[in-house]
């Protein structure tokens, strides 16, 4: 008896929801996931009632789980969890949601992520080195001084220039970019210009990371929808394909064989979906790269094989970031100066590229989208291709 | 800051009561692994035993952790050190007495203990020249 596993049932993102976002306040995670879900429902032109399937990844203050179907009164849903692995979570949701689709198990799958890290009142710092208790190993860690996300990117950043001669001025360059692509975003929260000389003169947050280094911290939830092409064709959104999806965690061990700092999971999930989808680097003509800090891109740009390992550095600072480059990296800004939600941020600027909605930002050829997540500190790594058309 | 040890790393703040930093060593293929270590990084074995450290080891990674400045004073500065100890693992520790222009990665390294007056008495990494 055949069975009802469709091989060609194509997965496509027929819905993006982003809410109001940045320094949002009295509204709960689960709010901001609620509307996100709603609003990509709408945007893929459907209702509530139409959606079978729901993935939801929580962020920094959680909240974000199971009970939103309830929230929603989402009924006889055929795919519910919680997912988890940081910032690679909205890869690997979409993945996951991909999957369902193309086995038949849902029809219309939501990818929600929505988080409050910010509090009225406090700075964006105080969100990600909030105080805990010092107990155990991990007291051994913060007792050093890593009490904070960014103090242990730090380490993996200055073992790369310490390897490779990697310089501040080299991540600036990729502040510095970004911040130029995000003039063209009206979605980003900093649209100001800055130079190389802002970056060099903002302060220090964790040696060799300053302030312009850094991510941005936003209230907010983003939501994608998942659905089959055919179903997608009389939906009203141009359709965005998943081409590939690869995941890698290198589980770095805590020894000098260690890559920690100097390669990250892109160097394993890059080629892993680049093979899936059917098409090599060279096709990508759009990248956006999780950028929890300016190193993060760094890394992935050496990883992916954009440049040569050791290269990103000066790969930066050559300019190829920069809008009206060939290859159109970060197109939105970024984490860096649009809006962080985590892996949804590089995501829907994705799923923007890839309809064309860019206005003065869209990359002027958009076939092959690449699009990564990371998470912890450099422990999860997820890759997406995604494209306007059926194959790549 | 006062440090609390829990069921995992009782036995290692044992040894740093007495002076003595503790690592891992794998009873089925001898390797040594850090002291937060469950499972052994090469065999996968869990049956790992507790080994004195020579004390010894070099700087992979660092960075000058900048606290937020409060009430007019400078802003403090802290050296969170990825040190490697010469038996191969590494460790989170603040790095004293060396001022960070001095830092450099393979930086040789010696341990001593900070010993605040609260809690646990903790590894802490100086110049071994």
């Amino acid at each position: 008896m055949a069975g009802t596993l469709i091989a060609a049932r194509r997965p496509v993102i027929a819905g993006l929801g982003i809410t109001e976002m940045g320094r949002v306040y009295g509204r709960s995670a689960e709010d901001f996931a609620a509307a996100a879900v709603r609003l990509a429902v709408a945007d893929a032109g459907l209702d509530l009632s139409d959606v079978d399937g729901l993935l939801t990844n929580a962020g920094l203050v959680g909240g974000v789980g199971l009970g939103l179907q309830r929230r929603l009164q989402l009924r006889d849903l055929s795919v519910l969890s919680e997912i988890q692995s940081y910032g690679a979570s909205a890869g690997a949701m979409v993945s996951y949601a991909a999957m369902a689709v193309q086995a038949g198990m849902a029809n219309a799958v939501v990818c929600v992520f929505a988080d409050t890290p910010l509090r009225e009142g406090l700075g964006s710092s105080a969100a990600y080195s909030r105080p805990r208790p010092a107990v155990g190993f991990d007291g051994q860690s913060r007792h050093a001084g890593l009490t904070s996300v960014s103090a242990r990117y730090a380490l993996a950043a200055r073992r790369h220039m310490a390897a490779y001669g990697t310089t501040s001025e080299h991540l600036g360059a990729i502040a510095v970019a970004q911040r130029a692509w995000a003039a063209g975003n009206p979605l980003a929260q900093m649209r100001e210009p800055i130079t190389l000389a802002d970056h060099q003169a903002s302060r220090w947050i964790a040696e060799p990371l300053r302030l312009l280094d850094c991510c941005l911290v936003s209230n907010g939830g983003v939501a994608v929808l998942v659905t089959s092409a055919e179903r997608a064709a009389h939906l009203p959104q141009p359709p965005v394909h998943i081409l590939g999806w690869a995941q890698s965690h290198p589980g770095y061990p805590d020894a000098g064989e260690s890559s920690f700092g100097l390669e990250s999971g892109a160097a394993r999930s890059g080629p892993a979906a680049l093979k899936m989808a059917g098409v090599g680097l060279s096709d990508v003509t759009v990248a956006e790269l999780y950028d929890c800090y300016t190193f993060t891109v760094l890394l992935s740009l050496e990883d992916y094989g954009f440049c040569a390992k050791g290269e990103g550095g000066p790969f930066a600072a050559s300019g190829a970031l920069a809008p009206k480059s060939s290859l159109a990296f970060n197109t939105g800004g970024g984490q860096l100066s649009s809006y962080y939600m985590w892996g949804m941020t590089p995501l829907s600027e994705a799923v923007i590229q890839a309809r064309g909605h860019g206005g003065e930002r869209q990359a002027p050829r958009n076939d092959v989208i690449l699009v990564s997540g990371n998470g912890g500190i450099l422990d999860h790594h997820s890759t997406l291709v995604l494209s306007p058309y059926a194959s790549g | 800051m006062t440090i609390t040890r829990d069921d995992a790393s009782a036995a290692f703040f044992d040894g740093t009561a007495r002076g003595v930093l503790l690592l891992r060593r794998c009873d089925d293929c001898g390797r040594r692994s850090a002291p937060r270590t469950l499972t052994c990084p090469a065999c996968h074995s869990a049956r790992l035993a507790w080994e004195p450290a020579r004390g010894t080891g070099t700087l992979a990674s660092w960075t000058v952790v900048h606290h937020r400045p409060a009430g007019g004073v400078p802003a403090p500065r802290t050296v969170a050190g990825l040190v490697q100890l010469d038996e191969g693992p590494w460790l989170h520790a603040r790095i004293d007495g060396i001022d960070p222009s001095g830092l450099r990665a393979g930086l040789p390294l010696t341990v001593a203990f900070d010993r605040p007056l609260d809690g646990e008495a903790v590894p802490v990494f100086q110049s071994a020249d």
